[in-house]
């Protein structure tokens, strides 16, 4: 009798995962798109999608609000990467720390935190009416184009400063030798050699300008995207319009695809990888210079980190009802932990399962993908794609798409919570676990079989105790992107199973800051923790986070 | 009887590429057995379809009398060092060596007794308890060693291990490779495409080359009597002389006579060298040309002359001061008659009588 292979078996389950988890929800969403309401097929919701005028408007505004979001994060993210690679600034560390914060904090909380500082009341907006200087508020794309700049400046950031150090310093000094001067120099050899890393992390702020839900909600005030399009249509109380909603994401995934394509062919493109024999050094700048390259990191670290720094002190403010007032007290957290205690579990409990999920499933499917290589594996790598081009908004509405009649219904549980979050971050796992596996040569196993060990015994006793700080550190990176999850969780949430984010998201449009603020504190603190664990495990590696 | 056999191995790879074609070979107990050859001639294949890696498309493999092929890998009781060492990082030293026979139910204090005797035996006693990621590539093989050695193994292969090492540690390891084996008299085979560890190493020598045996012999055989013309230029370099009436003048004054011959060759230690005009004798040939290269290597030099059989280099031994010629020079390249080697064109050693 033949014995049925393991591989074999999880082959087919994880074809069904990806079947009942990706494709119905995007295929719900396609014939979504192309029937109306009486069930008839049309091209109807594309034609309108084409002639309206709020429709062509909103995907104006959405590549706006993307080219606009890169070309802020590659400005601020190439100057600190190009500062702290290339000269001595004091307290570094401290720098790529306020990096960190700027990426690990969600985005909503910073389109809230500058309302605070520079909306209509806002606090520096007051501050400088009083000294007779009048700027308008923040609102609009003016103020969505300044978050996304300092909320996604660390992709480039990090990307450039890793290539930029990876530049052999040996290619300068032949440049030297010809007769290129320092301007020369930089722009004719330093450039070229860090242009992948540079248009990689730009293209990857831009993806995450264009799925962006929370920031255009908060301070567009009128300035409308296809992802708040998307929301708004699915969710109005009158005349929700979810045919319509499904057209914008079908839009939307074409738009991300696009760029994600762009993106993977340029990270691919990253290849310069000289000999590190001679490494970079940096120079120590003397005078007006040092004090510029101080002031710049500084001032663009600051200004990142500036949401998670306002968010922890209005914390702490003393409130009356959703007033601030003078001095400090703890009762926002008082409320967090009378009223809203449930929610805090809620997230917790969403997370950690979704988590516990993805480790698991994406460490055999990684195994799977890295060991058994042959045509069906190469196509689950290629399927695994698919739920980076998805922007959250859309992955909600296509759940909802699926699940909300038919064979499987899960609306209004929090099983779709968890396995929008699972389906998201999947992908991730996978890969780390794949490539980390193919790092691993094989004779390792080989070893070990050799020296009387089973292959399966040999896999568990070699390989996984190689793998398993990865594992966790990328469950740990995990857990940070499924507790922060606004968009998807928005669309899917009922009173019962409300997270975090949706909670911020829902105190700050009530106007109740305080408690906001000490909820995203309480998020931040989550968040710091899983990547302190994170890097305890691999090392400090800022490029996991990307 | 042999201990290994090896019989008519074939390994198919893809629907035309033969990693193995046809190879037969049979190893002695307590012998140091290598399969020399260029990357791609399929000893590898050979190696690690021993050690059960990977199956051979057809053919036999016996040890000791039993069919090694119906076995799986773990249960072969085959020790195997790595090219890359396979050292395991998150174990220490003690611990990779002792990992072998904790699934041979070996009593811990005999564990320890042996781990500590085979890390003495490769000089690592003082390192049992580090971990290997921060030692050097020759202390990782000298692990790798042990690790295999410990668990007294029926068979040792041992897969280009030195390879990933620098030239001194290279001699230095492969000495100490060959006395351990000697010591425990473990039948060996060994795998490498460097010729001269081949022979500094070796019991006897298989040559390989695109899936099949050249020769199989002494380090004195292959290289003193190569028994093809990829032998003979794979193991010791060659000098091939260039057919026409020089070449037929030459083999004439000696005598030499081979039916069926392609090719001529000659090596060029076994070649002389001296000043214009010597004289021919029975033995000898003095062949005229002038020098167009003189490299100067230390305990040899080589000399480029260029005479009416082609380019020759001639291997001086010792050259001193005086040794050195100037390029345009004319000098005589002496032929002794038992130097040139005749291959017929299928590349076979011809015979020479006459």
């Amino acid at each position: 009798m033949p014995r049925l292979n393991f591989w074999t078996v999880v082959m087919v389950l994880t074809w069904l995962l990806l079947f009942v988890l990706l494709f119905i929800p995007v295929g719900s969403v396609l014939v979504s798109s192309l029937y109306d309401q009486s069930g008839n097929f049309t091209l109807a919701n594309y034609a309108k999608f084409l002639t309206e005028p709020r429709f062509r408007v909103a995907f104006l505004n959405t590549l706006i609000v993307g080219v606009g979001g890169m070309a802020g994060a590659l400005l601020l993210g190439s100057i600190m990467a190009f500062c702290v690679s290339r000269f001595v600034i004091g307290g570094g560390k401290f720098v790529s720390l306020l990096a960190i914060l700027a990426l690990v904090s969600p985005p909503f909380i910073g389109a809230y935190s500058w309302i605070v500082l520079f909306g209509a009341g806002g606090v520096v907006r007051g501050f400088l009416r009083d000294m007779g200087i009048n700027m308008p508020p923040i609102y609009g794309v003016g103020g969505i184009l300044v978050v996304f700049s300092l909320k996604f400046y660390p992709y480039v950031y990090l990307m450039v400063s890793g290539a930029l150090s990876n530049v052999n310093r040996s290619l300068e000094e032949a440049a030297e030798g010809l007769g290129l001067t320092p301007w020369q120099r930089t722009f004719r050899i330093s450039f070229p050699m860090v242009f992948p890393a540079l248009t990689a992390g730009g293209l990857l702020a831009l993806i995450h300008a264009i799925a962006d839900f929370g920031t255009p909600r908060l301070l567009g005030r009128g300035f409308n995207v296809l992802a708040t399009e998307a929301f708004t249509l699915y969710s109005a109380e009158v005349g929700s319009n979810m045919s319509m909603a499904t057209t914008i994401s079908v839009v939307l995934i074409l738009v991300s695809m696009v760029f994600v394509m762009l993106q993977r062919y340029m990270s691919r493109r990253n290849v310069y990888h000289g000999n590190m024999i001679n490494k970079p050094t940096r120079i120590q700048l003397n005078g007006w210079r040092n004090w510029l390259a101080h002031f710049g990191v500084y001032f663009i670290g600051l200004c990142g980190a500036m949401p998670v720094i306002v968010s922890v002190i209005y914390s702490f403010r003393k409130t009356n009802g959703p007033v601030f007032q003078e001095g400090f007290a703890l009762q926002s957290y008082q409320r967090i932990l009378f009223n809203l205690g449930d929610v805090v579990r809620n997230s917790l409990t969403f997370s950690i399962a979704a988590v516990i999920l993805i480790v698991l499933v994406g460490t055999v499917v990684g195994v799977l993908v890295a060991r058994r290589t042959n045509l069906n594996t190469a196509l689950l790598d290629g399927a695994f794609m698919v739920p980076y081009v998805m922007p959250g908004i859309v992955i909600g509405i296509a759940f909802i798409a699926a699940f909300n009649t038919g064979p499987i219904v899960l609306t209004g549980t929090a099983t779709i919570i968890i396995l929008s979050i699972f389906i998201r971050r999947l992908p991730y796992t996978v890969r780390t676990t794949a490539s980390s596996l193919r790092q691993i040569s094989p004779s390792m196993e080989e070893a070990a079989v050799s020296l009387g060990y089973s292959p399966f015994q040999a896999f568990l006793r070699i390989t996984v105790p190689m793998i398993v700080p990865g594992i966790i550190a990328g469950g740990m990176l995990s857990f940070v992107t499924a507790i922060n999850e606004l968009s998807s969780s928005l669309v899917l949430y009922v009173g019962s199973t409300m997270t975090m984010p949706v909670r911020i998201y829902l105190l700050i449009l009530d106007g109740d800051f305080g408690t906001a603020a000490a909820l995203s504190t309480v998020l931040l603190v989550l968040s710091g923790a899983a990547v302190y664990i994170a890097f305890r495990f691999m090392g400090r590696n800022e490029q996991a986070l990307l | 009887m042999s201990y290994l056999t090896v019989a008519n191995a074939t390994k198919q790879f893809g629907a035309t590429f033969m990693a193995l074609n046809g190879v037969s070979i049979a190893v002695g107990k307590g012998e140091f057995f290598t399969l020399l050859g260029p990357s791609g001639c399929g000893k590898t294949t050979l190696l690690r379809s021993i050690a059960g890696f990977n199956d051979l498309t057809a053919g036999e493999i016996t040890l000791d009398g039993s069919n090694l092929r119906i076995v799986p890998p773990h249960q072969r009781d085959i020790g195997m060092v790595f090219q890359d060492y396979a050292v395991f990082p998150h174990l220490s030293v003690f611990d990779n060596v002792a990992f072998g026979l904790k699934p041979r139910k070996v009593p811990a204090a005999e564990i320890k007794a042996r781990v500590t005797e085979a890390l003495d035996a490769v000089r690592l006693g003082a390192m049992a308890d580090r971990l290997p990621a921060a030692m050097s590539g020759g202390q990782q093989q000298r692990i790798g060693l042990a690790r295999a050695m410990v668990i007294k193994p029926r068979l040792l292969l041992m897969d280009e291990p030195l390879s990933n090492l620098d030239a001194k540690l290279r001699i230095e390891l492969r000495e100490e490779i060959r006395d351990i084996q000697k010591q425990v008299d473990i039948a060996t085979i060994y795998v490498t495409h460097d010729q001269e560890e081949a022979l500094a190493i070796s019991d006897r020598i298989c040559v390989m080359n695109a899936g099949r045996i050249e020769q199989v012999g002494t380090p004195e055989e292959i290289y003193g009597n190569p028994q093809t013309r990829f032998v003979a230029e794979f193991v010791g370099t060659l000098n091939v002389l260039t057919a026409g009436a020089a070449l037929n003048g030459l083999l004439g004054q000696l005598g030499l006579n081979a039916p069926g011959a392609a090719s001529w060759a000659v090596r060029p230690e076994r070649l002389g060298l001296d000043a214009t005009g010597a004289a021919s004798g029975d033995d000898m040939v003095a062949v005229p040309g002038t020098v167009a290269k003189y490299t100067y290597l230390g305990r040899e030099a080589h000399v480029q002359v260029d005479t009416p059989l082609g380019m020759i280099v001639v291997q001086v031994a010792n050259p001193g001061m005086a040794a050195s010629r100037e390029t345009g020079e004319p000098v005589s390249v002496l032929v002794p008659r038992d130097v040139p080697m005749a291959f017929g064109a299928d590349g076979a050693r011809l015979s020479t009588g006459g």
